[in-house]
């Protein structure tokens, strides 16, 4: 999961794939604003067919936990 | 003139006015409706009780519909969102951030809800969860922007969602709202036109400020940390840009202009308050009534796009 999620990321943010960690930060290390996140979240929603309300949206700081988010919703 | 905005708000002409803090109360807003657009009470950073009266208020003024725009950062935003629904309010439009936590108490009161947004993905977004309509903003517009104009914007968002598109950011007459129809938007939002007409209760010294603005006097502010906010430079702004290239903190900025709109808007002091105005202000020339803004928009955006 990590090397989509590290595919989809480097495309939405335009940055390098090899420099996304599951411990980057979206806003520290990553230097995404809201909008950024936005375009993201409807990325991954489009991708693992899954919708993730904004009240969880604030709390997925980092790519990893992103990725237990989305296993929790049952995405492999 | 019709389209799907203007049978969805139940209004004469594609127009509603801007949400702007401190200058959208409801001697404007119900000015606005009268004229046959959408006029707004703006929320800001008001309590949801200052709302209710200003709601009541409106009402006494006009029988015509109306909306709240709320302001989402605001620390009452919870309070003014039940107040609306209590008070029976028919449209929300929502500013700075993503409204939503509310949609479903609002779909549930029939409340029409249109977002403002600054890009494609969050238009789709609020589409997915139930928007009627969206506002897709440019940053030629006053107060806070996002990056992308509205010339670019318009066609992107009206090509990602089904929903109708409300134009904003750069509108201040006919040719205005007949670019934006050619973008694709079936309404326009018009924010800094409506400040100088005869119904805003703000400060004259603001109005005339707006009205002698020339084309170059628009100054962005906080870029640099991520809260860009546009306004007519004075005082303030050059001190503020010059403070923010020497790297001062986001909260030493802040302090600077707390309470800086108000001092504009309410006090007339043009000269150290954040004086709110979109790039169009060099346009806007003299202080009419509402009616005779709207009529003489829609008149010359009549003849351009030869409508009936």
């Amino acid at each position: 999961m990590l090397e989509k999620m590290k595919e989809i990321i480097s495309e939405q943010l335009s940055v390098d794939a090899d420099t996304i960690t599951e411990n980057s930060n979206f806003k520290d290390d990553l230097a995404a604003d809201s909008l950024d996140l936005f375009e993201l979240v409807m990325a991954l929603e489009d991708e693992y067919s899954v919708e993730i309300p904004a009240e969880d949206l604030q709390n997925l700081l980092t790519v990893g936990e992103v990725m237990n988010y989305l296993k929790e919703k049952g995405v492999e | 003139m019709k389209t799907r905005i203007t049978e969805l708000l139940g209004v004469e002409y594609p127009i509603i006015q801007g949400g702007m803090a401190w200058v959208a109360e409801h001697h404007l807003a119900a000015a606005v409706s009268e004229a046959g657009g959408l006029g707004l009470i703006g929320g800001a950073n008001a309590p949801g009780e200052v709302v209710r009266d200003e709601i009541r208020k409106a009402r006494k003024l006009t029988d015509k519909p109306f909306g709240v725009n709320v302001m989402l950062m605001s620390p009452y935003a919870d309070d003014v969102a039940k107040v609306i629904v209590e008070e029976g309010i028919q449209v929300v439009t929502t500013g700075a951030g993503n409204p939503e936590k509310y949609m479903d108490i609002w779909k549930a009161a029939g409340v029409k809800v249109i977002p403002v947004v600054a890009s494609v993905a969050l238009a789709r977004r609020m589409e997915r969860h139930g928007a009627d309509a969206v506002v897709a903003e440019g940053c030629e517009s006053g107060g806070h922007i996002g990056e992308q104009t509205t010339m670019t914007l318009v066609p992107q968002v009206a090509d990602a969602v089904e929903i109708p598109v409300i134009a904003a950011g750069g509108i201040g007459d006919g040719r205005g709202i007949a670019a934006a129809f050619m973008l694709g938007a079936e309404a326009v939002q018009i924010g800094t036109r409506f400040v100088v007409s005869k119904e805003a209760v703000v400060h004259e010294n603001y109005k005339q400020r707006i009205i002698k603005a020339k084309d170059i006097d628009s100054a962005v502010t906080g870029r640099s940390h991520g809260h860009p906010i546009r306004c007519l430079r004075n005082e303030m702004t050059r001190e503020y840009v010059k403070m923010e290239a020497e790297g001062k903190s986001f909260e030493e900025l802040e302090y600077m202009t707390l309470g800086a709109l108000r001092r504009a808007v309410q006090e007339g002091d043009v000269a150290k308050g954040t004086v709110m105005a979109g790039q169009i202000a060099g346009l806007i020339s003299k202080e009419q009534t509402c009616k005779e803004m709207v009529e003489e928009m829609m008149e010359q955006a009549k003849t351009l796009m030869k409508w009936e």
